[in-house]
């Protein structure tokens, strides 16, 4: 067993509402979920002397310190890759934990995604200077192959062709996203649930995808606390032990744009997390009671159910036709609603509902559950975790 | 932005042009429909002309004719494309060397000289193919409409194997002088799918590729009208995109092919929204998979959305999105 | 409508003046009459936009009136064996667009008519049409 796995916890999570509009600074946003997780935690801030956020975050991690009064930090660091970050932010703290580098570090993620910059706008600089991701982008953007969506878009058409996949079967993760989020107090689309005759007749954004196949976009901060997992125990929260984490790239990568490895039916960097994952906790797919499987886009949760062993390549349509990723199915995902039901805060939420998970005290929680999966963004080199109670 | 002459151009003109005209007659598609009397009337109302031999059946009947026969000067009418029909023509000699012009800044485009002769009167039932070869390059000229080349090509249409008529064909393509040249500029539109004549600095496009050394052959390609593939000098294996070192044999010595041309639809999407700038949607971008191994994007063209599908033929065009930046598309093929 | 006979046909007499009048009918119909759907022939924003001033002239069409002109002073059985056209400047609706010829030559059953088709801006089309004339 790996010298990581469960020597590490998440201690603490607090986040702020999630909205389409804010009315303050992405600052104040990281300083209000990281204060609102250390006393989830019950540490103060002079406890901190760790923070690892995305690199795509405009909150450095000094700043966020000085508005909170965190002191002395002995270590800071960022994950890159959009989403794929959120995973990466606990695994960077548990190494510096379990290595004596930091003792408490706060990962957070804060952003005004929806009334700021938004991802899902079109970018014209995205190809504009000579980097090595200028320089990747500049194979797509010139053509219009400019958001988020339409590079999605592109997997799932080849995806449905392999496996004769339609929209409809897209659809239902969107239907049993929402339906979980409808219970859920502090979702977005609390009370909102579809039909997937709405998710259908809802409008072309890219084919093959429909508004209703993308998450929303969100305003909203969220942070954990991560420390040993023999202090945790000491906390006021009962800790969500760091079972495994690990992040994954795979041979051929691109930001988000894979196109031009042998098959594009699959995720590999999710491959590499999922078998890191499942060597580092001795676990397996039936091992876990829940899962929360990043869900910008409804394509690639079928792909993550394969790609991380819940079921052969192919099948996920029929795993979720059957309701298997429903509350009470073979598989719970994203309870919370996940990024299409809850929020978009670039899979940084998601962690926080498995730690609830965890601890028993999600407003959908699952029975039993002992170990959840996480994972965050798709398409992307991502990261993923195993937390368990104890 | 200031258009750069490359003094390799007019050599690389004159050695694609001989290329071309080596290549002899390409046959295109036939007539989508055949010779018929709707057509023929509809051209005649149009034109004026009240000959009875070409709409009255039983005039014609009584001529010397003996029936029914369409005007010579329609012989181009049968084997135009249409309006949705661009995609469905085939390749011509022709094209390479516009779009190399095109390329270099040559952009406008007047027509200059057409030439006919007609070997006999098409009947109703013939059903014309083009066959077009590439035959002459001259320049660079200086005009009045600005500097310019004249490209010239000729175009047999054949029933079965008979030639029924021939036409010569010249255009200019010069470069456009900054004020408005447009006027005094004639249509230049031709059954090679050349594009309009065209006047003045176009506002720049805004979806730029960044640039850089490992890059630069790929753009330069494109503007020449060729789609390059990087190729590792040493051990030969091709790659798209392309990069500074082999990820096969570690080598940084790098060549490239010019592509066939050719490829499917290994993927695509239809984007409609959010707006992108410098695009109308919806518009289509496809994964495109050629014969020489390596898969590229962009944007099928000259083809309604609905119509794109997963193993689709296509081939590939260029297009001028502004005074600098010529993109490489793909249009649809007959398989 | 008759068709002159060989000895009708005179080197050196002209063909009598063909005027047409270019109306944005005249120059969409006979567009779409040739299958030529380029926009400068039909769409006028379209056609300012390349820098011109109006929609004008397909260049299929100016073949055929200079057909239409040799044929309807030859008659209907006149046998059109070639045209040769050089172009010139655009022919812009609301222009009027005049044909004259001249009889130039013939060698042995083909005559040889010199034609040139003006519009106000100067020469549209000058050019000779070739035909022969039934036994």
């Amino acid at each position: 067993m790996s010298s990581l796995s469960g020597r590490t916890a998440v201690a603490g999570i607090g986040a702020t509402e999630f909205s389409k509009k804010s009315g303050r600074s992405e600052l104040r946003l990281a300083a209000e979920a990281v204060f609102a997780a250390l006393d989830d935690a019950g540490l103060s801030p002079a406890d901190v002397d760790g923070m690892v956020t995305y690199t795509q975050d405009a909150n450095q991690e000094i700043a966020v310190a000085r508005e909170v009064g965190i002191g002395d930090l002995s270590f800071f660091s960022r994950v890159h890759y959009g989403g794929g970050a959120a995973c990466g932010t606990v695994l960077h703290a548990a190494m510096a934990v379990a290595t004596g580098v930091a003792r408490t570090v706060v990962c957070y993620r804060a952003f005004n995604e929806r009334s700021g910059r938004r991802f899902g706008q079109p970018d014209a600089r995205l190809g504009g200077e000579p980097s090595s991701q200028g320089l990747e982008m500049s194979w797509h953007v010139p053509y219009g192959l400019m958001t988020p969506a339409a590079w999605v878009a592109m997997f799932a058409r080849r995806y449905m062709h392999a496996y004769g996949a339609t929209s409809e079967d897209f659809g239902r993760v969107a239907v049993a996203m929402r339906r979980h989020a409808a219970t859920n107090p502090a979702a977005w689309f609390h009370g909102r649930p579809i039909m997937l005759e709405e998710h259908q007749a809802s409008r072309w954004i890219v084919e093959p995808l429909h508004l209703l196949d993308c998450c929303q976009e969100s305003d909203g901060a969220v942070a954990l606390v991560v420390t040993s997992a023999e202090r945790a125990r000491d906390l006021r929260r009962s800790p969500a032990v760091i079972r495994a984490a690990a992040q994954g790239s795979g041979a051929g990568q691109m930001m988000m744009t894979s196109y031009y490895r042998d098959d594009m039916t699959g995720l590999p960097e999710m491959g590499v997390v999922g078998r890191r994952l499942w060597e580092q906790s001795g676990l397996g797919p039936s091992d876990v009671q829940a899962a929360i499987l990043y869900d910008h886009f409804t394509p690639f949760v079928l792909t993550q159910l394969e790609e991380l062993g819940f079921c052969g390549r192919g099948e996920a349509r029929d795993y979720v036709a059957d309701g298997g990723i429903e509350i009470d199915g073979r598989l719970p995902v994203n309870p919370h609603g996940g990024q299409l039901g809850e929020a978009y805060i670039h899979g940084m939420n998601g962690i926080a509902e498995a730690v609830r998970q965890i601890r028993g005290t999600s407003v959908n929680q699952v029975r039993d559950v002992r170990n959840v999966l996480v994972t965050a963004g798709t398409g992307v080199p991502t990261s993923g975790l195993v937390l368990s109670g104890g | 932005m200031t258009l750069i002459t490359d003094p390799t151009l007019h050599d690389r003109l004159t050695a694609l042009a001989e290329r071309q005209a080596a290549a002899g007659e390409v046959r295109g598609l036939a007539a989508a429909d055949p010779v018929n009397v709707p057509m023929i009337r509809h051209w005649a109302d149009a034109m004026g002309d009240a000959n009875p031999v070409y709409t009255d059946a039983e005039a014609a009947a009584a001529s010397v004719h003996g029936g029914i026969v369409a005007p010579p000067a329609m012989i181009q009418v049968w084997t135009m494309p249409g309006v949705n029909r661009r995609a469905r023509q085939g390749p011509t000699p022709v094209d390479d060397v516009l779009a190399m012009l095109d390329g270099n800044g040559y952009t406008g485009v007047v027509a200059t000289n057409c030439e006919q002769t007609y070997h006999r009167y098409l009947r109703p039932g013939d059903r014309p193919v083009p066959a077009t070869r590439f035959t002459g390059l001259t320049g660079p000229k200086r005009t009045a409409l600005g500097e310019g080349y004249f490209v010239t090509w000729n175009v047999t249409w054949y029933c079965d194997d008979e030639p029924v008529a021939e036409m010569l064909f010249r255009v200019l393509k010069f470069r456009p002088r900054t004020d408005r040249a447009g006027s005094g500029a004639q249509d230049g539109r031709t059954d090679s799918g050349t594009g309009e004549a065209s006047a003045g600095p176009r506002p720049p496009y805004p979806l730029r590729p960044a640039v850089n050394e490992d890059t630069a052959f790929f753009w330069e390609g494109a503007a020449q009208g060729e789609l390059r593939i990087q190729k590792c000098a040493d051990c030969g294996q091709l790659r798209h995109p392309p990069g500074p070192m082999c990820p096969s044999c570690r080598s940084a010595a790098r060549t490239h092919v010019v592509a066939s041309g050719l490829g499917e639809v290994y993927s695509y999407v239809v984007h409609h929204h959010p707006p992108v700038p410098g695009r109308q949607a919806p518009f289509v971008v496809a994964v495109v998979e050629l014969p020489e191994g390596v898969r590229i994007v962009g944007n099928v063209v000259d083809c309604p959305p609905s119509e794109v599908g997963i193993g689709m033929p296509l081939r590939v065009t260029y297009r001028q999105m502004d005074d600098e930046l010529v993109l490489p598309m793909w249009i649809p093929r007959e398989p | 409508m008759r068709t002159l006979t060989e000895d009708q046909v005179e080197i050196g007499s002209p063909l009598p003046e063909l005027s047409i009048e270019l109306t944005p009918t005249a120059i969409v119909s006979t567009a779409l009459a040739t299958m030529d759907f380029t926009p400068v022939h039909h769409d006028v924003e379209g056609a300012r936009a390349q820098g011109s001033k109006d929609i004008f002239l397909n260049i299929l069409t100016t073949m055929g009136l200079v057909e239409r002109y040799v044929t309807d002073w030859a008659g209907p059985e006149a046998l059109i064996r070639g045209i040769n056209v050089k172009l010139g400047v655009p022919a812009y609706a609301g222009d009027t667009l005049t044909f004259t010829g001249t009889v130039v030559g013939r060698e042995d059953d083909e005559f040889t008519v010199e034609v040139r088709g003006r519009v106000s801006l100067g020469d549209h089309a000058s050019g000779t049409v070739r035909f022969a004339l039934p036994e």
